[in-house]
């Protein structure tokens, strides 16, 4: 497989651009989670931003080609244990098992809440997406605070971009989160080529693990096109967190799959088909009936969204 | 025992009576702000829920919004009412998790912020930026105006029975440092104006560290003046203001600070529900507008002698 401008440097490896694995020690994940689950979660999320597209509410952008992220943290966050999502971050909610057409009244605006692109379900320990800039990242450690003194042994999780490491409240956050030796988890989701950032934007370097690492932060990088290496990343993460072991930082490396010419084993999911042939537990069969479900049901809760009947 | 030293023995019995409550700021594990969470740092069983934070306000309102989130009920102190504009972006998501985030978890958030000329420090700490807090919507703003009530604001804005929202009581430095004799209970709802006395011949509106001279110029001026304490900053009390201002019909409006927008709103409150009752313009005095050297920060609050010619102004209109 050929090494693209889009491939990252310097990551954990769990699949191959290939689709195999990597190391034969990975398999106790997949003992934990079902290859064929975290597939039909990806593809769920895809289709959830692909509705969204259709309707592209104000400051929407589309999370296609993040997948991993959102799938990963949602399945390996445990059910009390808080995340501080970002706006790209909607499939973590629906993954939680928030009410679709609940999901879909809010992400079009048209809720109590409403502004349009951002959803919080704080029953299932989803928080709302702040509009000021890196707010959330603060509140998360704040709330991982409270678990500290709980000593209760459970992690947060705070969701961003690396656009975001430039400001202050992302220092402020990682100083207050360092200081008090808190059990946060930092999910940076970082572009190799950011679009419509300026060139200084890059002048802090492309390596947010490396930055943190300076900081004293236990940081791993992974690739988004390979949930498998995102998936154990973040286990880690949270293991260290539930341990009192310490914030830590995530960095996925994702791609917009819209860019002009990215190659396919760049898209998570089709990286993960690749494994799951090779491993024969794909079939069009499989897809289709997975397709059929997902659209169902994602189908009725943006029609009843947008007012249907 | 001056005002600051009562609340620190305050704070300890707030951290005694609700294990959710947590003491966040920069030198809380030190001893606190002018001293606030002494009393809890000598008690070992309280040290635990004293929480330092780096000193960035921002980060520090944040912190205390995610406690909150978590079901806590976090103290923050900060150390001057300024440093909520350096938090302002924090301040103002914290004024708004409730209505985003849906539920009543995040709101139990108190900020005491010292305020207003009275340590002689000048520059940031002779400012009164209440109004810029007060703007924010969501957020409950209240001033303590007289040092007998300081303990009673405190434990009241703590409670959150009725569940209120998150809420900033500002602590006039000129009041943090006096006397307290006894505790006095409030005797009306957190946030109504106080009459501190009655009058007829005019009313003055003033809060915080306006009220000293306000009453001063009362005096002097040998007049039967009303003076009615502000006390709730966001939302105003605006019936009592309305009634206080119809029984005299002359308004003059005292407070700390250059002239700014709370003022302006209890003079629109006025004329827009009292303007049949009122014999005079509504008349406006304030401090001098900062920045303030340290030797000259009294300027930051109305003079007695301008206060005493609002008051001629309206009198003998």
């Amino acid at each position: 497989m050929e090494q693209s401008p889009w491939d990252p440097e310097g990551v954990e490896v769990g699949l191959d651009p290939a689709g195999r694995l990597v190391d034969a020690a990975w398999q106790g994940l997949l003992a934990r989670v079902d290859p064929r689950a975290l597939y039909k979660r990806m593809l769920a999320a895809r289709h959830l931003d692909e509705h969204l597209a259709r309707v592209a509410p104000p400051m929407w952008a589309p999370a296609a080609g993040e997948e991993a992220v959102s799938v990963a943290v949602a399945l390996l966050a445990a059910d009390d244990e808080w995340i501080y999502p970002g706006l790209r971050d909607l499939a973590i909610a629906a993954i939680r098992g928030m009410d679709l057409a609940e999901l879909a009244k809010q992400a079009l605006g048209a809720a109590y809440n409403g502004r349009p692109g951002a959803i919080s379900a704080t029953e299932l320990a989803v928080a709302h997406v702040p509009e000021a800039l890196g707010v959330h990242l603060g509140m998360a450690v704040g709330h991982a605070q409270a678990h500290k003194l709980d000593g209760c042994g459970r992690a947060v999780v705070a969701l961003f971009g690396e656009g975001l490491t430039t400001t202050g409240s992302f220092h402020e956050a990682i100083a207050a989160a360092v200081v008090g030796d808190l059990p946060v988890v930092f999910v940076c989701k970082s572009q190799l080529w950011p679009e419509g950032a300026p060139a200084e934007a890059g002048l802090l370097g492309d390596s947010v693990t490396e930055r943190l690492r300076a900081c004293g932060l236990w940081a791993r990088r992974c690739d988004g096109a390979d949930v498998i290496g995102v998936a154990r990343s973040l286990e880690l993460a949270l293991q260290r967190a539930r341990d009192g072991r310490g914030p830590s930082l995530v960095e996925v490396v994702v791609t917009p799959l819209h860019a002009p010419q990215v190659p396919s084993h760049r898209d998570p999911l089709e990286r993960l088909r690749r494994y799951l042939e090779a491993t024969e537990q794909w079939s069009p069969t499989f897809v289709a009936a997975i397709e059929a479900e997902i659209e169902g049901q994602l189908g009725r809760a943006f029609t009843l969204a947008a007012g249907g009947a | 025992m001056i005002v600051a030293e009562r609340l620190s023995l305050l704070l300890a019995e707030l951290l005694r009576e609700d294990p959710r409550r947590v003491l966040v700021g920069e030198d809380v594990r030190d001893g606190g702000m002018v001293g606030l969470s002494r009393a809890a740092l000598v008690e070992p069983a309280l040290a635990a829920r004293l929480v330092a934070t780096p000193l960035i306000p921002s980060a520090q309102v944040a912190h205390a919004a995610g406690l909150a989130m978590a079901g806590r009920r976090p103290i923050l102190i900060v150390a001057s009412a300024t440093a909520l504009l350096d938090g302002y972006v924090a301040l103002r998501e914290l004024a708004r998790v409730r209505g985003c985030a849906g539920g009543e978890r995040s709101g139990a958030v108190v900020i005491l912020a010292p305020v207003g000329p009275g340590f002689g420090l000048g520059g940031d700490g002779a400012e009164s930026p209440e109004a810029v807090i007060a703007a924010l919507v969501g957020l409950r703003v209240l001033c303590v105006g007289d040092a007998e009530e300081a303990a009673a604001y405190v434990r009241g804005a703590a409670s959150f029975d009725a569940g209120e929202g998150p809420t900033v009581v500002l602590l006039p430095r000129s009041l943090l440092l006096a006397e307290c004799a006894e505790d006095r209970a409030l005797g009306r709802p957190l946030g109504a104006a106080r009459v501190v006395r009655e009058g007829a011949e005019a009313t003055v509106f003033a809060w915080g560290g306006a009220l000293a001279p306000a009453l001063a110029a009362i005096e002097a001026s040998g007049r039967e003046v009303a003076l009615v304490d502000v006390g709730g900053l966001a939302p105003i009390d605006e019936a009592a203001v309305v009634a206080a201002a119809g029984r005299s019909g002359k308004v003059v409006i005292a407070h700390p600070g250059g002239a700014g927008p709370l003022a302006a709103e209890i003079a629109a409150m006025v004329a827009d529900q009292a303007i049949l009752h009122l014999d005079a313009p509504v008349l406006r005095v304030s401090g001098r507008e900062g920045p303030l050297t340290y030797p000259d920060e009294a300027a930051a609050l109305p003079s007695v002698e301008s206060i005493a010619a609002a008051l001629a102004r309206v009198i003998l209109y």
